[in-house]
Formats: structure tokens, C-alpha cells, sequence
């Protein structure tokens, strides 16, 4: 009997000691780093700055995709080839067929949030950083991402957002565009204190050229927000021979190739009128458009896109140096006191540029302009050669409402709220009703 | 409650020395024989009736005739003698022990037509019977789950169950089944019950090892597709099932009971001589039903090949619809992906033993082809279960069962390179078997879509899973009114998955994992291998005080804790870009991101639980319990649960005699019961934490915040169930009835709601609303015929569930989805209604067309989700702004079951109808078709039946998608022929000849409306897109005992 009630004991006892020996309760994420503890180290800053660039360009959810693909299809750059893509086939009919349920502008609008709200993150990081030369390119590199998000909000919705949190208010996309001159304006002056070290450069991926970029993009909002003397002096700042790209690999591939590019199944170049109405189509011998778009050689789309979508690992640029030319010929043209002379001799610059002058090989290679062109010609000129220098670029819808263009050109002018942000924001705006 | 704790309960404090207090026993015993025989109303004898002596160790069970034998070591006094068999009720009889060594006791038992004397294990040592029981608890036994032509124990359950909705989701051959009782209890998690095999807490999970596509997130987009592991289980091993709807009857298992309790009781041996039954079944699988296709003779436009989306293609500038026409071929790929798939179901057991080592061991090997060529499941089971008796207070058990199953897939509906979707998004014009000079395949149209040849014989996935469930217990009996018993479960797999693309010799989509149009070769092919392992380890420790206060009242006191661990990683190596003959990642020019998740949890929980028993009419049972999961936040963690229930056997109490009803009513039962439980697992285990992801972007690292931010200190859901039932028997228990009535609600929501994401987030993680399930449930049991060569059993089921979201936060919560449904959860609706675009109608209900009579969107002001104002311009037409409604539920109205056994001699007819009405369905599938031009919809447009543009006009209605999913099927057919003994073979030898999913009675346009390729989804649900249909299955089987 006490040998049995020594064995029960035993067994009890072996019950027990199973059960209390693993009730640890605190498990921890392997695979996530904490906030806290991320934004303290300059690898963990510098990882989520490559992080904005990743969010910001790779995948059919990225702000680029949706950036490209609602512009190209509002302004008839490119043409739908199977309306089965209900968010591009929204876009495509227009009016009112777009609401708050598009999934493509929800998309930008979320990517657009996200980016500014751990860019913000990632520029108050960089203040504790002792290295100051490494800590000016990050807060460059953060800071290119924030404003791209800052402008493709302001090119697309008539309010945006005046910060990040809930139940935030709204602001102009005017005022959009001079937060993110400012922004631009403060990140290049900290620069100019402390250059970007080289060994900031080797640790984000190869392509981004930031000081020209930030300067590209202060010359294109203020052309934006029709401040024609900052623009120039912003584009007179821009080295035209330097590149800035988005870059693209076989394992992480441009996103327009993959999801478009790649088949005749969602959308692809309507024609070699780019979209654009008689009287402003290219030229039969203008070299953009081969650049462009290549004859498919199937009668499902008579052309494929090629240019910056034409494999899965071409490079995008943030923006090209016939744009920083065009900026310039447009503040001639437009700045108080018009200095057409000036303006026609920019635009004759594009529109005689040879491919082989041009870093990305974009050249129309026509003869030049003859003046002198009034006013208003020039503009017309600058603005077809802007749709064609810069097509599939994204920034078509902007020109067409800042060059005044009949709305008939565009399925919309301006586009709804998401409905994830209507129905938890009270502040936001009643949408345009086209 | 907690006032008024018996004293004899704080005594209990130290159940160590209670119990050694009571092993000091004196007694003096003697040898006695008790033999009898024990017959039926019919005066037949019954055989495996059990008889045991109450309070002591000692039984036997009645031979073919109904003879029995007992012999027992027990000193002189007043004894019960029980009789219990299944079917029947339990019979007592008195057996006073004198100076004889021998006594004969017969006895008449009569038939228990709701198991009213079953014994029912709720989840704790002692077991119970049903007739004690608060709430409602079925149960089903083996050779209900084996007459169905099916060898997935799930499958096997449908119909069989109240309050239950199960749905195969998949027609694979092992395709995913899901399992609602009492509708859904969650929005976060799974809302699959817990499944306990022998005391392990066993793996349902739904991992996806194969379709590792980049595109799939396998949350709320996609939903959870494949094969749930339940799979895994051999029904041929099963004993019964017992299961238990909701948190009323559940909530002894507290944590995780929150969808309720499916527990699985597998056989065991029983002492006499080795018993060897074999049983071999083969199986044939077809397509039900096919869909028609499109016959006419000409399509718009030009060569197929060069314009094969003729029916919705807008051409030219302006954009419009093409009117010239071609003449074609038609053809009808159906016949082509789908063949008659065979199988074979072959089981083997031992089971035996002696007074003191039972054991039951088995082997199984079953094989099962698909419908759709190159499909199959395999599977390898081997079961032993042991049990041993070490003395009269001592006992343990282990069982083993060690399971390899295997599958040959193709990619799953979700994708448009699996084998439904090749052949939805395809014209049926192309001659897809044309091959080029080099013997390829070719392109079908332009639009770089898969040719379904290469689907079926190119494409190729494999899983295999291995696994082990083991259990061990072990029994302590120190004093007939106390036992202790320790359960330990380990359940552990390994599942592992292979995907296989090869390169395309055409240009097909970079999506489909093609090389475009270019035939990029880093882009062109895929190879994936996955692995998941899942280790989980439960430990329960329960306590039984059993005591009589008085002659008629009766106390049971139980205390337990169980404690659960859970381990899980997962890893996903794939590329693309393959080098040609190359299957493995390896070959891949392209690696992709890889995956390597990992999570560990656990759970721990006390409860004590007190049930009275008054003259065995009135019983009460309260219970309290404190459980605490690591996923949840700390001081949130430790939550407590309460139950209560009573019941109250009105015909057991004296008066009912008097009443003089007692001679046609034989029961007369009310119940009611409450019980609370948690979702412990209601979150995965990290995912109250905020933090940075990283993946290697062009060679640098990059680290990304969520898109959901969670409260960190989340909390469980919290369900509180009330239910009221009755059991009524009549006619000599010929007629039974049960219904029971429920309303079971959840608090604290866990829903990750959308936010404006001008906060940096999409969603929110946090308990923010709740909803209800509100319901009834009837059984009806008949036994019209009863004599000795004839017996007609019938068995009817009725569910309905009305189910609601209460509170979610926010009005409308709009998910977009992989199928294109617009599943919605909305403040006051079922949950994942389709909420979208809707027709344009007059007064007259009549659909507002356009001059060339092609239906319209409803326009006008939207003014909240749920309500509008449509809008019409000059011309009558709508005009306004895009209007939204609740377009189609996918919760059914009700289900219901009937069951008709027929047994005349030795032949048995089983015949199961099935029946789910009032469900929505979302026919993505239906629409592609009209869309591509295959469907008969596309026909009319072609023949001219229908204006040109009418498939396009209707293309972007969602309502347009909506369906009757409402179904009767014939579900399982079986008869049977029992041979018997046969000479000195076989002692029993039974022919069967089964079917299943026979025939289906609906209007659903498509293939079988039961089918979701959300898979598992809890909100994902009845959305046809690609899933493979279920089949209809005929078996043919001999079982035979030796």
C-alpha cells in the first residue's frame, strides 16, 4: 500500500511540474521591431526611409501604380482594355461612376497618409543622429517621399489633409502644394549646412539624386501654385544632366510593366495621338512617341507601352529634365511681366532636343518654333509638349485644369473622398461633383 | 455564489490529504456470479447491452442472445445492478449479495429514443447523462458517420447535427468544410468550433502551403482556402461525436468555446476475445451538374485569336462595341478538366483485451480522386488506443494515432490559373489543344490568359502533411465518491507544400506568373515549397467529489485546471523565373520576398463547478471559471466566466403518475442554461503589438509600419448564451421532441475596423462592438414501425439562426474581395451581407431600361448605408450619384435535415435530404462567363436574342452576381445488406452500396450552391469564384468482422 501511494504521489507530482513549468505567458514578435526602439538606432531610421520608397513605388497598391494609371485613364492617355478591372474601368467611364468606393484612389489616398505619417517619424528621428551629414540625406531622402505624397494628394482632391490623426481638418490643394515647398524649403537649407555624406548614399538604394529631386519638385509646385519666380529660380537649380529614378529589379518590378505593361488585359497607350485632341497631337515625326509606345503588332491594342514601363525592371523617374526645361518656358510665358523671347527659346530646347541629349533619351528631334508666338500660342505649345515630353508621367489631369482644357478631354476633374475617410472624418470636404 | 461555499469544499482545500484519508478502507470481499438475460419490448435478446454493478469497478456486456455473465469480488449487501446500451434507457434492478456465489437477474429494457440515459462527457472526468443535462448536447454515433460514402469526418456530420450549418466549401478531395453552430461568433477569428479528439485539443487550421501566390494575404481579400486539418481524422476510427452549440453548454471549456464544442470519442476495446473487423469501399466521384455553354456560331469581331473578349470589348475611338461578326467553333471545356475520379477506402481494427488491458488498434489507407483530372487526396491513419487497469483505483489510457495525408492539387479558385477559372475567363472558340511546331500549347486569344492544358497538365501542387496526436491519462479513484484524472494531449504536424509553374511557351499575364508579352525569363515560372509546423501540448487536471447529502439529494463538486501551449512557424521559399526542367526554388533566376512567421501562445484556466441532483427529476449545476490567454494584453489577460444551468424531469417527479397522462406521455424535461466563454484565440499571438516589418528592398533593408494599429491591451470577447429547451417523449417513446430556444450575444467585439487613414492607419484592432445569434433548434424523432423484422426510424432537424451585427463601431465596414463580392458588415444586418449596386426599377418593380432595352444602375441620393432616394432625369432614366443596398444575404433562413432509416430484416435503407434556404450566393463565375462570352447569356447576345451591349449594360450591377443559393439535396442515400455470420469466417458480413450529394433541387445557375471560395472564411461567405464543385459520389463496400 505505500509503495501505491508513493507511485501516486510520483504521478501527481510529474502532473504537476508539466503544468507549471510552461505557463510563461509573455511572448514576443520575432519578426517586428518595436517603435520605440527602431526610430533610436540610424539602421532602423534608414530602413524606414527605404521603407517610404518601397510603399511608395512597388505593387499595384502603390501610390506610383495609382498615380500613372488614374491620370492616364481621367485623361484618355490611356485606354481600358478590359472593363472586368472595376476600379480602372471606374476611372475610365468618369463622372459619376467614380465615387468612394474606388479602390485605386483609396489606395493613393491610404499609401499618400501612410508615407507622410512615418516620414514625419523619420525626420524627427533624424534629429538625434550625431552624424550630421548622414543625417541630412535621410532627412532628404524621407523628406522627397513626403512631398511626392503631399503632391499627388493636391493633384488629385480638392482639399487634403493638414496633417496626420483623427478627425483631422482639411486644407486647399494650393496649400498642399506650399506645405510641401516648405517642407523642401527647410530639408534643403539643413543640407546646405551639412552635405549628404556618401555613406548616407550607399546605405538607400542606388537612383535617387536628392538635392536636384527636391529642387525638381519645389520648380514643379510652385509652377503648380502659379509662383512662376520661384519656379524658375527652383528650376535654374536643377542640373539637367544628373537622373533621379525610382529603380526596379525582377523580384520587385515596376509596377506599370506588371500590372499593365506586361499584357493586353488592363489598360495600354490609347494611340499615337497620345490621348490628346487635333491640332495638339505629336507630330508624325516626333520621337517621343516611339519612345513611348511601339506598334504591338496584335490588333487587341494597336500599341504597347514602352518608356518607363516598358520592362519589369525599368526605372521610373521622379521627374525628367524636359519637364525642368518646360517649367522654365511656362514662368517665362506666364511670370508678370511674359518674357516670351525666353519662353519660346526654352520650349525650342525640348522641342529640338535629340534623344542622345537627353539623360533618359527622351527627344522629339522636330525642327524648332519659329517665332515670335503670342501668349497664348506658346502656352498651347508648352502644353502638348508637356502631355508629350511628359506622358504617362502622371501630371496630365493637373495641366489640363491649369491650362484650362474643355472637360470633355477628361472623364474627371477632380476626384471623390475615399469612403474610409468620409465615414471616420467629419471634416472631409463634400466631393466635386465632377 | 461565492458567499455561500460549503464547507465541505474548503475541506477540500488540500485534496492530497483527503484523499489518502480515504484510501484507509477495511473491507472484506467475496466471490459472486451474477448471470441473466436482457431482451428487448420484443421480447428478443439485445446484445452489448453493458451491466455493472453501481459504485463498483465491476461489469460485463450480453452476448448475441442477450445472455451475460458477471463475476465480482464484493462483500454481502444491497447492490443496483445497471443495464445501459445505446438506444436504450437505462434499466436498474436490485441484487442483494447474501451467502450465495451465484444470482440471476434478467431484465426487459426499453427503447430511449433521445438517448435520454446516454452518457454525456462534457469536458470532465465524471460523464454525465443527457437527462441531466441544462443544455442541449447531440450526439452522434459511428455508424451514422460511415453510411455517407465520405471518409471526411465533417462532411459526415452535415445533416446530422442541430444548429449547425456545415458547407463543404470545396469539392476537392479534400476540400476545406467549415462548421457554424448557431451562426457566426466572431468577426476577427475563425468562427469554427473547438475540436477535442480523446482530451487533444486538435488543429483545424486552414495553412496555405500550396497557391503561395504574392497576391493572396489570405485575410478578408482572399479569405482561407484549402484543407481544413480535420482532414486528417479517420471517421472509420470513431466512436461517437459529441457536440456542443455554444456557450451554455460549453462553457466548462471557458477559453475557446466561444463557437462551440466538437469532441471526438474514438473506440476503444472491450475485454473477450480479439475482435477483427476490415472493411474496403470504392468510390466513384462525378460532376453533379455542368453548366451550359455558349452555342451560338458566330462572335463579334474578328479571328479569335486576335479578339477573344468579344461580348463587353469597347473598340475604337469613340469606344464601342463591335457588330461584325465571325463564324466559329464551339467547344465545351467542361469535358475536358473533369473526369470520373475513383477511390478506395479500406480500414482494419483489432480490438479486445482482458478484465484489466483493453485496446483498440487500426490501420487505414484511403485514396480519393477529384473531379478535376490530376486531383487527389491520400491517406495513411494508424490508432492505438490503450487502456489499463493498475488496480481498482488506478487506471490510464494512451491512445496514438499517426496520420500521413497527402494531396495532389491544382491552384485554387481564386486565382485565373486554376482549373474553373481557365475555363471562366476563356471564350469557349479556341481549340486550346492545338499545339505549335515544337509541340507546345498555344496562346488562347490575346490577352495572355492560361490555356487550361497547361493548368491541367503543367501546373503542379502538392501538400503532405505528417502528424501525430497522442494522448495519455490517467484515473484515480482513491474512494468510490472521489476520482482525479489527467489528461495530457499533444497534437503536432508538419505540412508541407509545393507549387510548380513551369515556364509558359506562350505569352501569358506576369500575374498568372507568366513571362508577358515579351516572355520575360526572370519572370516566367514559378516554384514555391512551404512548410508549416504546429506543435500544440493541453494538460487538464479535474477533481470529482461525488456525495449523497440525504436519500434524494445528490452533490457532484468538480475543481480543474488545464493549461495549453501552442507553437506554430511557417516558411515560404519561392521564385520565379524558372530555368527550364527545373521544379525546384532553386531554379529560379528571380528569388521572391520569402515568409518565416512564427507564433507562440498559451493558455491557462481553473474552474470549479458544483451540480446537485434532487431524486433524479431536478438538477442544478453553477460553475465558475478563470482562464487567461498570452495573446491579450496583460491586465486584460485573466478574465472570469460563469455558468449556470437546471434542468427539471417533470415525468420523473410522483405527480406525473397521477395526472394519468403517463401511459401515452413518457418525458416531460425543461432546461434552461447560461454559460459565458471567451475567444482566447480570438487574435493571432503577436497581434496586439505595434511595431516595424522588415523586407530587403533593391539589396537595402526597409522596415514598414502596419496598416492596422492595435490597442495593445485588447481583451478577450466575452459570448453570454442563454438557452431554454424541452425534451418530450411520447408513445412509449416512439415520438421524441426536442427544441431549443437560444440567444447568445458577444460582447467586446474584437473587430479591426476601418480608419480614416488620415490617422497613418487603415484599421484599428480593438474590442468595439458586438452581435447576436437568436435562434431555435427542433428534433423530431420518430419511430413509426417497430417490430421484429421491421423498423422505420425518422429523424428531422430544424435550425434557424437570425444573426446581427449589434454594434461595430462605425455604420458600414466595406470589404473589398478577391471575387469582386462586396461582403459588407453593417450595424443592424447579418454579417457579410453583399452590399453594392443594385437595378434601376419603377413602381412597378419593373427594371428601368434604356431605349435599346438594356437594364440600368439605379442612380440618385444616397442619405446613410441603408437608405436612398433614386433620382430620374427628364427622360425617366436615373441620374444622380451611384446608390448602394444590402443586394444579398449569404445566412441562410434556415436548414433543415430529414432522416429515413429503414431496416427490414437484414436489409437497411438509410436515406438523408438536406436542405439550406433563403441564402444569397455571389456567382462571380456566372457573370465572367457572360462577360468572356462562354455563358448563355453571351449566347443570346450573339444569336440576337438580346440587344448588343446587354451583357456589358449589366456587366457593373452587382446585383447582377446575386443568386438563389436556396437548395434541397438528396445528401447520403445507402443500402445495405447485412450477410451475418458466414459459415466459421466471418461472424458478420455486411454489403453496402452508398451515395452522396446524389441530387440537388435549386435554381442556382451555376454548378452546386454550396460551395464558398472564401473557403473557411467567417466572412467570406457563398461566393462562387472557381471553386470546384462538389461532386456526387457512389460507394460500393463490404465490411466484415471476424
Amino acid at each position: 500500500m505505500q509503495r501505491f501511494i508513493f507511485k501516486i504521489y510520483m504521478l501527481i507530482l510529474f502532473a504537476g511540474m508539466l503544468v507549471t513549468t510552461s505557463c510563461k505567458k509573455d511572448f514576443l514578435d520575432p519578426s517586428k521591431a518595436p517603435e520605440d526602439q527602431l526610430f533610436t538606432s540610424s539602421a532602423g531610421i534608414t530602413g524606414a526611409s527605404v521603407g517610404l520608397q518601397r510603399v511608395y513605388s512597388l505593387g499595384r497598391a502603390s501610390s506610383l501604380y495609382n498615380i500613372i494609371s488614374t491620370n492616364g485613364l481621367v485623361t484618355h492617355e490611356v485606354f481600358l482594355l478590359n472593363q472586368g478591372n472595376l476600379p480602372e474601368a471606374q476611372l475610365s467611364f468618369g463622372g459619376g461612376s467614380v465615387d468612394g468606393t474606388n479602390t485605386m484612389l483609396a489606395g493613393l489616398w491610404t499609401s499618400s497618409n501612410k508615407i507622410i505619417y512615418d516620414a514625419n517619424k523619420v525626420i524627427k528621428a533624424t534629429s538625434t543622429l550625431t552624424d550630421k551629414g548622414y543625417a541630412s540625406g535621410l532627412l532628404g531622402h524621407a523628406t522627397v517621399f513626403k512631398v511626392l505624397s503631399l503632391g499627388a494628394l493636391s493633384m488629385f482632391w480638392e482639399k487634403v489633409p493638414e496633417s496626420n490623426g483623427v478627425n483631422v481638418g482639411f486644407i486647399s490643394n494650393t496649400d498642399g502644394f506650399n506645405k510641401a515647398i516648405s517642407a523642401i524649403d527647410s530639408v534643403l537649407a539643413i543640407i546646405a549646412a551639412n552635405p549628404i555624406s556618401s555613406t548616407f548614399t550607399s546605405n538607400v538604394p542606388a537612383g535617387i539624386d536628392i538635392v536636384n529631386t527636391l529642387q525638381a519638385l519645389k520648380a514643379r509646385y510652385s509652377l503648380f501654385t502659379n509662383n512662376f519666380t520661384q519656379a524658375l529660380t527652383a528650376a535654374n537649380a536643377v542640373d539637367l544632366t544628373k537622373k533621379s529614378t525610382l529603380n526596379f529589379e525582377a523580384a520587385n518590378p515596376n509596377p506599370i510593366y506588371d500590372v499593365a505593361g506586361s499584357n493586353f488585359n488592363v489598360y495600354q497607350p490609347i494611340d499615337s495621338s497620345m490621348g490628346l485632341p487635333v491640332g495638339l497631337q505629336p507630330d508624325l515625326a516626333d520621337k517621343r512617341v516611339p519612345f513611348y509606345m511601339v506598334l504591338s503588332g496584335s490588333t487587341a491594342s494597336r500599341f504597347l507601352m514602352k518608356g518607363f514601363s516598358g520592362s519589369s525592371t525599368t526605372a521610373v523617374p521622379i521627374y525628367l529634365p524636359g519637364e525642368i526645361t518646360l517649367i522654365k518656358a511656362e514662368c517665362y510665358a506666364r511670370q508678370t511681366t511674359p518674357d516670351l523671347t525666353n519662353a519660346l527659346s526654352e520650349l525650342n530646347k525640348i522641342v529640338t532636343k535629340k534623344a542622345a541629349n537627353d539623360p533618359f533619351g527622351v527627344g522629339a528631334d522636330l525642327p524648332a518654333l519659329v517665332g515670335p508666338l503670342t501668349q497664348a500660342q506658346l502656352l498651347n505649345e508648352i502644353y502638348r509638349n508637356r502631355s508629350i515630353e511628359l506622358y504617362m508621367s502622371g501630371l496630365k489631369l493637373q495641366d489640363m485644369r491649369r491650362f484650362t482644357r474643355p472637360t470633355s478631354e477628361r472623364t474627371r476633374n477632380l476626384m471623390p473622398y475615399p469612403f474610409r475617410e468620409r465615414d471616420n472624418n467629419t471634416n472631409t470636404p463634400a466631393d466635386p461633383t465632377f | 455564489m461565492l458567499k455561500y461555499i460549503p464547507q465541505w469544499i474548503v475541506t477540500f482545500k488540500n485534496p492530497l490529504l483527503f484523499l489518502l484519508a480515504n484510501l484507509i478502507a477495511v473491507v472484506s470481499f467475496a466471490q459472486v456470479t451474477v448471470n441473466g438475460k436482457v431482451t428487448g419490448q420484443d421480447g428478443n435478446g439485445l446484445p452489448g447491452i453493458t451491466i455493472s454493478i453501481r459504485n463498483t469497478n465491476f461489469g460485463a456486456a450480453s452476448d448475441v442472445n442477450g445472455n451475460y455473465t458477471l463475476t465480482a469480488d464484493i462483500k454481502a449487501g444491497n447492490y443496483i445492478l445497471v443495464f445501459t446500451g445505446i438506444g436504450f434507457r437505462n434499466t436498474e434492478a436490485s441484487l442483494k449479495i447474501t451467502g450465495n456465489s451465484r444470482y440471476t437477474i434478467n431484465s426487459q429494457l426499453s427503447q430511449d429514443a433521445l438517448g435520454l440515459d446516454e452518457v454525456i462527457v462534457t469536458g470532465t472526468s465524471a460523464g454525465t447523462t443527457r437527462r441531466q443535462l441544462g443544455s442541449y448536447i447531440s450526439t452522434v454515433k459511428a455508424d451514422q458517420l460511415t453510411k455517407g460514402a465520405t471518409s471526411n469526418v465533417l462532411a459526415a456530420l452535415q445533416g446530422k447535427t442541430a444548429g449547425a450549418q456545415i458547407i463543404q466549401n470545396s469539392g476537392d478531395p479534400a476540400g476545406g468544410i467549415s462548421v457554424r453552430l448557431r451562426g457566426i461568433s466572431s468577426i476577427n477569428s475563425s468562427s469554427e468550433p473547438l475540436y477535442i479528439v480523446d482530451g487533444v485539443i486538435v488543429n483545424n487550421s486552414t495553412t496555405r502551403v500550396t497557391n503561395t501566390s504574392g497576391n493572396y494575404d489570405g485575410s478578408n481579400f482572399v479569405g482561407s482556402i484549402g484543407q481544413n486539418r480535420l482532414a486528417d481524422i479517420n471517421p472509420a476510427d470513431i466512436e461517437r461525436i459529441e457536440v456542443l452549440n455554444g456557450a451554455a453548454a460549453a462553457a466548462i471549456y471557458g477559453s475557446r468555446a466561444n463557437a462551440g464544442v466538437v469532441q471526438i470519442f474514438t473506440k476503444r476495446g472491450a475485454s473477450g476475445a480479439p475482435v477483427i473487423s476490415f472493411s474496403t469501399n470504392i468510390m466513384a466521384n462525378k460532376i453533379r451538374k455542368k453548366v451550359g455553354v455558349n452555342n451560338a456560331t458566330i462572335k463579334f469581331g474578328g479571328s479569335p485569336d486576335a479578339f477573344t473578349q468579344d461580348i463587353i470589348t469597347l473598340v475604337g475611338t469613340p469606344a464601342a462595341l463591335l457588330t461584325n461578326t465571325t463564324p466559329v467553333q464551339r467547344y465545351d471545356y467542361q469535358d475536358y478538366i473533369f473526369h470520373t475520379g475513383l477511390g478506395t477506402d479500406n480500414n482494419v481494427s483489432v480490438s479486445g483485451g482482458t478484465e484489466k488491458t483493453k485496446y483498440y488498434v487500426s490501420g487505414s489507407y484511403y485514396f480519393n480522386q477529384g473531379i478535376v483530372k490530376n486531383t487527389d487526396f491520400r491517406r495513411y491513419s494508424f490508432r492505438s488506443n490503450i487502456d489499463q487497469t493498475i488496480n481498482g483505483k488506478l487506471s490510464f489510457t494512451l491512445g496514438l494515432n499517426y496520420i500521413n495525408s497527402a494531396s495532389n492539387e491544382k491552384p485554387d479558385g481564386n486565382s485565373f490559373f486554376s482549373p474553373l477559372n481557365s475555363i471562366n475567363i476563356i471564350a469557349n472558340f479556341h481549340d486550346i489543344f492545338t499545339r505549335d511546331a515544337l509541340g507546345n500549347i498555344k496562346a488562347v486569344g490575346e490577352r495572355q490568359r492560361i490555356n487550361p492544358v497547361s493548368v491541367i497538365e503543367d501546373i503542379k501542387q502538392r501538400e503532405e502533411t505528417n502528424r501525430i496526436i497522442a494522448n495519455a491519462g490517467l484515473k484515480f479513484k482513491p474512494t468510490k465518491n472521489l476520482s482525479f484524472d489527467y489528461t495530457l494531449g499533444i497534437d503536432n504536424y508538419s505540412q508541407n507544400g509545393k507549387t510548380y509553374i513551369p515556364p509558359f511557351a506562350y505569352a501569358a499575364n506576369t500575374a498568372f506568373y507568366g513571362g508577358g508579352l515579351t516572355l520575360d525569363p526572370s519572370q516566367n515560372g514559378y516554384s514555391s515549397t512551404a512548410n508549416s509546423t504546429y506543435f500544440q501540448i493541453n494538460h487538464e487536471i479535474n477533481g470529482t467529489y461525488q456525495a449523497n447529502i440525504s436519500p434524494s439529494l445528490a452533490s457532484t463538486t468538480q475543481i480543474g485546471y488545464s493549461l495549453q501551449y501552442e507553437k506554430s512557424s511557417y516558411m515560404l521559399l519561392q521564385g520565379r523565373g524558372l530555368a527550364p526542367f527545373i521544379q525546384t526554388v532553386a531554379g529560379a533566376s528571380t528569388k521572391l520576398d520569402p515568409a518565416d512567421a512564427r507564433g507562440e501562445l498559451s493558455i491557462s484556466g481553473a474552474y470549479v463547478q458544483q451540480n446537485f441532483k434532487f431524486k433524479n427529476q431536478l438538477f442544478v449545476t453553477g460553475a465558475l471559471r478563470v482562464d487567461g490567454s498570452s495573446v491579450f494584453g496583460k491586465d486584460q489577460r485573466n478574465q472570469v466566466y460563469t455558468k449556470a444551468s437546471g434542468s427539471y424531469v417533470l415525468s420523473g417527479a410522483e405527480y406525473w403518475q397521477d395526472l394519468g397522462v403517463a401511459d401515452w406521455w413518457d418525458l416531460f424535461k425543461l432546461r434552461v442554461a447560461y454559460g459565458e466563454s471567451g475567444n482566447l484565440t480570438g487574435i493571432g499571438p503577436y497581434d496586439r503589438f505595434n511595431g516595424y516589418s522588415s523586407l530587403g528592398y533593391l539589396g537595402k533593408t526597409s522596415f514598414f509600419s502596419s496598416s492596422t494599429l492595435a490597442n495593445t491591451n485588447v481583451k478577450p470577447e466575452r459570448q453570454r448564451e442563454l438557452e431554454f429547451g424541452t425534451d418530450l417523449a411520447f408513445a412509449k417513446n416512439r415520438i421524441g421532441v426536442q427544441f431549443n430556444y437560444y440567444t447568445k450575444r458577444v460582447n467586446d467585439l474584437l473587430i479591426n475596423r476601418v480608419i480614416a487613414p488620415t490617422t497613418g492607419f487603415s484599421s484599428l484592432l480593438d474590442n468595439f462592438g458586438s452581435l447576436e445569434n437568436k435562434g431555435f433548434e427542433i428534433v423530431l424523432n420518430l419511430v413509426p414501425v417497430a417490430n421484429k423484422n421491421l423498423r422505420w426510424d425518422i429523424t428531422g432537424i430544424y435550425n434557424h439562426n437570425r444573426n446581427k451585427a449589434l454594434k461595430i463601431g462605425q455604420a458600414l465596414t466595406l470589404i473589398s474581395t478577391n471575387a469582386g463580392a462586396p461582403v459588407a458588415i453593417l450595424e443592424g444586418q447579418p454579417i457579410g451581407v453583399f452590399y453594392g449596386t443594385f437595378f434601376a426599377v419603377d413602381n412597378n418593380g419593373n427594371q428601368v431600361k434604356n431605349t435599346l432595352g438594356i437594364p440600368l444602375q439605379e442612380l440618385g441620393l444616397q442619405t446613410s448605408p441603408l437608405s436612398y432616394t433614386p433620382q430620374r432625369n427628364t427622360a425617366g432614366l436615373p441620374s444622380g450619384s451611384v446608390l448602394r443596398k444590402v443586394v444579398g444575404d449569404p445566412n441562410p433562413d434556415y436548414t433543415a435535415s430529414l432522416v429515413n432509416e429503414l431496416t427490414y430484416k437484414k436489409f437497411n435503407v438509410r436515406i438523408q435530404l438536406d436542405a439550406v434556404q433563403g441564402v444569397d450566393v455571389w456567382n462571380a463565375d456566372w457573370r465572367t462567363r457572360q462577360g468572356v462570352g462562354n455563358g448563355k447569356v453571351a449566347e443570346q447576345e450573339d444569336k440576337g436574342e438580346v440587344p448588343r451591349g446587354f451583357v456589358a449594360g449589366n456587366y457593373n450591377i452587382e446585383q447582377w452576381r446575386v443568386d438563389d443559393g436556396s437548395f434541397i439535396k438528396l445528401r447520403e442515400v445507402s443500402l445495405g445488406y447485412n450477410i451475418g455470420k458466414v459459415r466459421n469466417i466471418f461472424s458478420g458480413l455486411t454489403l453496402s452500396l452508398s451515395g452522396r450529394n446524389l441530387i440537388s433541387w435549386d435554381n442556382y445557375k451555376g454548378y452546386d450552391p454550396e460551395v464558398n471560395a472564401g473557403g473557411q472564411s467567417t466572412i467570406l461567405r457563398g461566393i462562387d469564384f472557381g471553386a470546384v464543385p462538389v461532386p456526387r459520389t457512389f460507394s460500393f463496400g463490404i465490411q466484415a468482422k471476424f
